[in-house]
């Protein structure tokens, strides 16, 4: 559905004239009111818009007319007539969400509510770039296959990926328009360039833990909570922080790094990530099995499985006293270093994620004695510090609830609402054009000898 | 053989072993008087009906009762009425297999928001969470059995051939794994192959896309449907003109192992171990009820059943040895 704003005197109804700034301006005032619930019929929008009766009808009409907004149900009578509700059709497009970690690509579909409607998730190796590029494609397509399966195609308005690793963009700009440098030689692999050609869709980028904090937030351990600090333990470490209920995201968006922080054990000095990540977890492990000093992982050893840092957690999780050891060492480095970020913010919960937090207690175990013991009473009197359950469904969650809030942004949606489609801001027409002249010329231009 | 899938949350799959039961916790159980139902999809399927048993015959060493056993016959609708029902008579723990996604995750919510402990067979509801809406997840690895069942078909597929494949219309954890993991393994191993989806919504009807497959396809070389009551009608419906068409699947089910023990069209099954899976359960269910904490995915490896290890397969799928007929088929009634 498209109304021609080029269109000068496009009259409807009463015949005023309804493309200028200030009627799209009250358009996205009223969808946006609609879609978060805070008005459900004529008479509460009029309330909490203070637009009048005649601008509310008319607005709606537009919004009805385009497929955002359907008033075909009746809410409860109060004295009179039963009001007819106001809906935002969340139904009518679908997002594509994804989410990369070193070891495992996650993908989803959710409404234009965020919410997650299915989602997969599957083991890979992300140094190997070109097929992690390609296996995404193909799982898009897949969700894609799914989406056919409905009496009314939804159209796809947007894919919104989650990276292991800060993502660093112009905050201006409402999507991306080429591959930020996430990850050492990612931006060479057009990643972003590439899901926009094959699905003609606006796409953005965040980093893991920005979008697992979003997720638990929203879905999680996080729900209704004002301060929330999230820690996701991996191969690296990282910590995303919610403060009067809305993420932190700091003078750059490189919030919460703290893998890069210096910890010492011993006589060695290192940074967390280093000292107490997924890598050195799975070096310890494998230095015990190699050794015989834990049975345990010397029996996975001698039977092919491969030693890494979750099979150590498994091992700690089965009562193995060396892989405990190993992994009650990673929660003290972590704890201290969350003891302080405690005592600095006060928050009322910490949740922790990733594979290593996940896959056992005694890593949260650890990590709970040190932040109970170096913390301030205060701080810790009604301190929850939690697991999460969500997986990586976190960031899928969180990378669609992103998704939603940039689309429905007021200076974004104002610039495609009667056109629409996000598909059709001009932004995104202009760009995809360039990217596609851009490849015809690469396509077209002189190709070196093979064997130059 | 190792898990090789990830969970429905992208969890990291722990062993059944993880979930144990020690004479004291029998004891603790016992003394409990535990109330159980439970919630099948369907009890039609050979591979539910001994789900089913190694549920009931685990629970019953525990001392608890099982006061139903529901077949929602792939109704959303039956299964809704059933745990409402259930819910009304507090049981203490609910097993469930959701029948879909969506329509099934408000009542399935209920049941764990009542305080009755929710453990989920082969299914989760998009939205729910282990350890806040349900215990735990018992599942096979999916994923591990549709790359079985790809590397099975792929040996009897020549090069450059087409492979059609039989997906499930519903969005059920289980059969998108397999179905992911079918495209993802030829798409690694074997790129020349190209594979054609159709998708069927009930079971009767997928003889008929398949028919339809084939016929949009000609050049199909072989097919994988996605579990084995299907496949069976898959078969009846192809081969009469396509009697060499090689077909994969997943579970050994009484006809699935006719047609092997035959040297039919099936030619390769990817078996999951629903007995052990519904001990798995009664398990994980017990030490929930115990308080004690339980994995978020308890995953069972899958077994590569070909016509090599038919009989091995058989045994330790339906502990019981197969029928002195298909021995004699086999030729092994005597010793050479």
């Amino acid at each position: 559905m498209r109304i021609d704003k080029s269109a000068p005197n496009r009259q409807k109804g009463k015949g005023r004239p309804r493309n200028s700034e200030a009627s799209t301006a009250s358009l996205v005032a009223v969808l946006n009111h609609v879609r978060l619930s805070e008005a459900t019929t004529r008479q509460e929008l009029e309330r909490v818009s203070e637009y009048g009766r005649a601008i509310i009808a008319d607005r709606l009409a537009i919004l009805s007319e385009l497929g955002l907004l359907n008033e075909s149900e009746t809410g409860v009578a109060t004295g009179g007539r039963a009001p007819r509700l106001v809906q935002f059709t969340k139904d009518y497009a679908r997002l594509v969400v994804v989410t990369l970690d070193q070891s495992a690509i996650g993908v989803g579909l959710a409404d234009l509510n965020g919410k997650l409607l299915m989602e997969h998730h599957e083991e890979i190796n992300i140094t190997n770039k070109t097929l992690t590029a390609d296996r995404i494609c193909a799982l898009i397509n897949w969700l894609m296959t799914r989406l056919t399966r409905q009496p009314k195609t939804p159209d796809l308005w947007g894919i919104s990926i989650s990276v292991p690793g800060p993502v660093l963009t112009n905050p201006n700009t409402p999507f991306l328009l080429e591959t930020p440098n996430f990850l050492p030689d990612w931006e060479n692999i057009g990643l972003v360039e590439t899901l926009m050609q094959r699905f003609k869709a606006p796409v953005w980028m965040h980093s893991n833990v920005e979008t697992m904090t979003m997720g638990e937030l929203h879905g999680g351990a996080g729900i209704d909570q004002q301060t929330m600090l999230f820690v996701k333990v991996g191969q690296r470490i990282g910590a995303g922080l919610v403060s009067n209920g809305q993420p932190y995201h700091g003078a750059t968006g490189a919030v919460g790094l703290i893998g890069q922080l210096p910890v010492t054990s011993g006589n060695t000095t290192g940074s967390l990530d280093d000292m107490a990540g997924a890598s050195i977890i799975k070096a310890r492990g494998i230095k015990a099995a190699q050794s015989g000093e834990s049975a345990y992982l010397a029996e996975m050893l001698e039977r092919g499985t491969s030693i890494t840092a979750i099979e150590v957690c498994q091992a700690a999780q089965m009562g193995d006293s060396v892989s405990t050891e190993i992994v009650m060492q990673s929660g003290r480095l972590i704890g201290g270093v969350v003891a302080t970020l405690a005592n600095m913010l006060n928050p009322q919960l910490i949740v922790f994620a990733g594979s290593i937090a996940q896959t056992n207690d005694i890593l949260l175990a650890s990590v709970r004695e040190t932040v109970y013991g170096s913390s301030h009473p205060l701080v810790t009197r009604d301190l929850l510090i939690l697991r999460s359950q969500m997986s990586n469904s976190a960031a899928l969650l969180g990378a669609a609830v992103i998704a939603v809030s940039s689309l429905f942004d007021p200076v974004f949606l104002k610039d495609w609402i009667l056109l629409g489609s996000p598909t059709q801001h001009p932004d995104f027409v202009s760009g995809l054009e360039t990217l596609n002249t851009s490849t015809q010329q690469a396509d077209d231009g002189p190709r070196a000898p093979l064997s130059s | 053989m190792t898990i090789v899938g990830l969970g429905p949350h992208g969890e990291r799959a722990s062993p059944p072993e993880r979930v144990t039961l020690l004479p004291q916790d029998i004891t603790v159980a016992r003394a409990k008087k535990l109330r159980i139902a439970i919630v099948m999809h369907t009890l039609e399927s050979d591979w539910a009906r001994l789900v089913v048993q190694g549920i009931i015959g685990t629970l019953g060493e525990c001392g608890a009762i099982v006061i139903d056993v529901v077949d929602c016959n792939f109704s959303s609708k039956a299964q809704i009425n059933a745990l409402n029902r259930l819910q009304g008579e507090a049981p203490d723990a609910i097993i469930s297999l959701p029948v879909n996604n969506a329509t099934v995750t408000k009542a399935h919510l209920a049941i764990s928001g009542a305080g009755i402990k929710l453990v989920l067979i082969d299914n989760v509801p998009t939205g729910m969470l282990p350890g806040k809406d349900y215990v735990s997840l018992v599942s096979a690895d999916n994923f591990g059995l549709g790359k079985i069942a790809a590397e099975l078909l792929s040996a009897r597929l020549p090069q450059g051939a087409t492979a059609g494949m039989l997906a499930y219309d519903a969005d059920f954890f289980a059969t998108n794994e397999r179905e992911i993991a079918f495209s993802r393994w030829m798409e690694a191993n074997r790129p020349d192959v190209t594979v054609k989806t159709a998708r069927f919504s009930t079971i009767n009807g997928a003889g008929h896309v398949a028919v339809q497959l084939i016929n949009d396809h000609s050049d199909i070389a072989g097919l994988f449907v996605v579990w084995d009551s299907p496949c069976i009608e898959v078969v009846r419906a192809v081969s009469k003109q396509n009697p060499d068409l090689p077909i994969t699947t997943v579970d050994l089910g009484k006809e699935v192992t006719e047609s092997f023990a035959k040297g039919g069209a099936v030619i390769g099954v990817a078996g999951q171990r629903p007995f052990q899976q519904g001990e798995a359960v009664a398990r994980t269910t017990i030490t929930a009820l115990l308080d004690r904490p339980c994995p978020d995915w308890v995953a069972l490896p899958g077994l590569i059943v070909s016509r090599s290890n038919f009989i091995e397969s058989y045994q330790a799928i339906w502990r019981k040895p197969v029928s002195r007929d298909i021995l004699i088929g086999f030729d092994l009634t005597q010793t050479t």
